[in-house]
């Protein structure tokens, strides 16, 4: 029995010592990001980004790896959401989640996971051809789209980031109202705009840089200061158009239930990853702000933009079914 | 002229020097084995070039392209089999002359014809590309609407077997790139039965290689016991001689420039292009008997149309985003893993993708006439590998393949679902070529149509009130009821024979 006793002693010790390293040590190991979008996306870029920098500057003991799953980005989101909790498995995805959550294409959303932090946004830009004399500025955009509502074609990938930047633009103005027409991702809509098929759309300030020598015109920026490569657009609000600010950040989740040291370990690996050169040289290279949020705050801001993006959701849904 | 010249300087750097000679090579010996075409190979490439910067991967993936439909020929002339479909024509007379004695100088004339028809379908596509670019960028959507339509119906009323089996591939393949997130309105999944992995739909990659390599093993396994004839083989004659060249030149040129334009048209290629040049070349000729029984014309004819195609089939690619051929389609894919949106503003956006993929273009046809003068007798060694050995390796490929784009292994299940069905499509005589242009352009064609109709407010009218799409779906009103009226005169003649 004393024998018994002993081991048992032993064991639950040895318990208590292999344990305790277990939850100090996070990670032990390797960690696996999931990014639910196809390889070279701008999503997979910044997973990238930052795996390189947790690399080259030895942030993190163990790997980061990163696995892109294809398909549409609610698959990847999904297979987070039901991961085992247990700090191994997490998920960069951004506002697209409550887009498809507030039209209720999914039936869980942003709350359902843990949320570690926010590293870097982009913001749209309201983006016209060069050329179109009918708009001077976004006020006379907005006034031609009151004065002869449903007859301004904005290119959009209905559903989506840019719809719903483009339904927010609207709503700044009672009774403005464009058309939304599919059109699709940047690009597209940059063709579609210099072919004159569309009149107007909203392009990320990248976008926007690449193409504005070759025909594209800012109206304004969707943040709260000018960018610093583009200081010839005025921000929406200087415009006149309020507290307009429409940004896409990239947002790191785990699985609910996943262990606080877990959650606080990645967000410290991001937070130092974020001051690297490397880091910040990339996002001035895709003229990102360096945004970053965590804990409590990134949680209040994510609980702030669902109120926006909700109602917003709603509308771009509904739209479809007119 | 400047960016081509850098684009031709960048190709000539080490890495895309090599990348496009090993495509070459490896399409070439590819296109010889019978039993792999060049659609499946580069299918099971693509995702070997995931890691690469994309003017690399295209030009790996062009080089390919370039050797697979010229390597066949040596299949069709020694063995009277087509190593690659484009070859087909090349064996009614490539085997005859060999069987003469003369298995050198029937490949020479080959490999000869086929390195000028490259050549002279490079030469348009260098300087149709722009313009018609320029053009496109002018296109909405009821233009590429139509366009689109048209591509559908050449392919379904040009490929083989009977004009209503066509047309039920092409509209199979548009059945199956139905499924997923709904392209058009807000996001919502469609013929999805609530399968989540559905929400992204049916991959490009899992069902071209399932239709196009899985399907292709199948008949492979099914039919190892296949015995193969062929013929002794000696390089005599490999390079042409001036009088040969003298007398083919026109021949040649003629067959090019069919085969170029036949490359052009949307989705069809260089099986075509080798029929109708090779027809053309019978009508037109002096000796039309000797078609058949080792014509030099015939081999000239095949061959250079068949690589002809390739230049003019990446014009439509390069300038709207349009496959001018099945392997084409898979190229736009390959541009769209790489993060390039294919339209006619790749060349304002990505002129260095758009100058390194003509670049390679050039080498490739270079190294592919370099590599087969020189190596045709090894090359035809490699054919009689017994296919036991070949196939395994060959479904490992296919597995990562298609696991690799997206990490779901759903996607190897679709890969052999896909396969299953293309075997049994091919049995059926179901031509596989107008499933893929349908599958990839479906997508093309709806949210097209479902923008258009959007700006309009539901108005179907420019479809026939704007002069592009009229003429688009005029062309597809007579591509469609030719056939038909084809066989209803022959019906009458022979009512009126009997």
């Amino acid at each position: 029995m004393k024998s018994l006793t002993t081991s048992l002693m032993i064991a639950v010790g040895l318990g208590i010592l292999m344990a305790a390293p277990v939850q100090a040590a996070w990670p032990e190991k390797p960690v696996k990001v999931i990014v639910p979008f196809k390889p070279g996306g701008s999503s997979d870029q910044t997973a990238r980004t930052f795996q390189k920098a947790i690399v080259d500057n030895n942030l993190m003991s163990q790997k980061l790896t990163i696995v892109n799953v294809g398909g549409h980005y609610t698959i990847g989101s999904r297979q987070v959401l039901e991961a085992k909790p247990d700090g191994y498995t997490f998920l960069l995805i951004h506002k697209a989640l409550m887009g498809a959550q507030g039209a209720g294409m999914i039936d869980f959303g942003y709350a359902d996971f843990e949320p570690v932090a926010e590293t870097s946004e982009f913001c749209l830009l309201s983006c016209v051809r060069k050329g179109d004399k009918r708009f001077t500025d976004v006020n006379s955009l907005l006034k031609m789209a009151t004065d002869k509502p449903d007859s301004l074609i904005f290119g959009a990938n209905l559903g989506a980031l840019n719809h719903m930047a483009g339904i927010q633009l609207q709503n700044t103005t009672p009774g403005a109202n464009f058309r939304f027409v599919q059109i699709g991702g940047g690009t597209a809509n940059f063709t579609a705009l210099i072919g004159e098929q569309t009149d107007t759309t909203v392009l990320s300030m990248a976008e926007y840089l690449n193409f504005k020598v070759k025909g594209v015109k800012g109206l304004c920026y969707m943040f709260p200061t000018r960018a610093p490569d583009a200081p010839e657009v005025p921000t929406c609000e200087e415009a006149g158009l309020g507290k307009l600010v429409y940004c896409v950040g990239s947002w790191w989740f785990a699985p609910k239930g996943t262990p606080k040291e877990a959650v606080d370990g990645l967000a410290d690996v991001l937070a130092k990853a974020m001051e690297t050169d490397y880091v910040q040289t990339m996002l001035k290279k895709k003229a990102m702000a360096p945004t970053f949020t965590r804990g409590a705050a990134f949680a209040k801001k994510l609980d702030a933009t669902y109120k926006i993006v909700e109602p917003t959701a709603k509308q771009a849904g509904q739209k479809k079914k007119k | 002229m400047a960016p081509l010249f850098e684009g031709i300087t960048h190709i000539l750097t080490p890495i895309p020097f090599l990348l496009v000679g090993l495509g070459t090579f490896l399409g070439i010996i590819g296109g010889a084995i019978p039993g792999i075409t060049g659609a499946m190979m580069i299918a099971l490439t693509l995702p070997l070039t995931f890691n690469m910067i994309p003017g690399n991967a295209l030009a790996l993936l062009i080089g390919m392209y370039v050797g697979a439909i010229s390597g066949g020929l040596i299949t069709a002339t020694l063995m009277r089999m087509p190593g690659t479909p484009a070859a087909v024509m090349t064996t009614f007379d490539g085997y005859p002359m060999a069987r003469a004695g003369q298995p050198g100088r029937a490949l020479g004339f080959g490999i000869a014809a086929s390195f000028v028809g490259g050549i002279i379908s490079w030469i348009f596509l260098v300087l149709v590309s722009e313009p018609l670019s320029d053009l496109a960028t002018r296109f909405g959507p009821f233009e590429y609407f139509t366009l689109v339509v048209m591509a559908m119906v050449l392919i379904a009323s040009v490929s083989q077997g009977s004009m209503v089996k066509g047309l039920l591939s092409g509209a199979l393949g548009m059945l199956v790139a139905m499924p997923g997130v709904d392209p058009a309105a807000g996001g919502f999944p469609r013929l999805t039965w609530d399968v989540l992995y559905l929400n992204g739909g049916l991959g490009l990659l899992p069902v071209l290689i399932g239709v196009f390599a899985v399907s292709q093993l199948i008949a492979d396994i099914v039919d190892i016991d296949r015995t193969i004839e062929r013929t002794k083989f000696s390089t005599k004659g490999i390079l042409m001689s001036f009088k040969d060249w003298k007398n083919q030149a026109w021949n040649m040129l003629r067959s090019s420039v069919i085969g170029t334009w036949i490359g052009i048209l949307p989705g069809i290629g260089a099986n075509i292009g080798s029929i109708v040049a090779y027809t053309t070349a019978k009508n037109m000729s002096k000796t039309p008997e000797k078609f058949g029984t080792g014509s030099e014309e015939g081999i000239v004819a095949s061959e250079s149309a068949n690589n002809a195609t390739i230049g003019g089939a990446l014009i439509p690619l390069i300038a709207m985003g349009i496959p001018g051929s099945v392997i084409d389609a898979i190229l736009i894919g390959a541009l769209m893993i790489h993060a390039i949106q294919p339209g006619p503003t790749l060349f304002l956006n990505n002129p260095e993708i758009v100058y390194a993929m003509i670049s390679a273009c050039l080498l490739a046809n270079i190294m592919m006439y370099g590599i087969m003068t020189s190596s045709v007798g090894k090359i035809a060694q490699l054919m009689f590998t017994p296919r036991a050995y070949v196939l395994p390796p060959i479904l490992v490929f296919c597995v990562i393949g298609s696991f690799a784009l997206n990490n779901l292994f759903f996607d190897v299940w679709v890969m052999l679902g896909f396969g299953i069905f293309g075997y049994f499509l091919e049995r059926s005589k179901v031509p596989l070529g107008p499933f893929v242009i349908g599958f990839v352009l479906a997508p093309i064609a709806e949210s097209k149509l479902r923008s258009g109709l959007m700006m309009t407010d539901g108005d179907f009218s420019p479809v026939v009130t704007r002069p592009l799409p009229l003429i688009f779906v005029i062309i597809s009103i007579i591509l469609l009821f030719w056939p038909f009226y084809q066989d209803w005169k022959k019906a009458r003649n022979n009512n009126a024979k009997g």
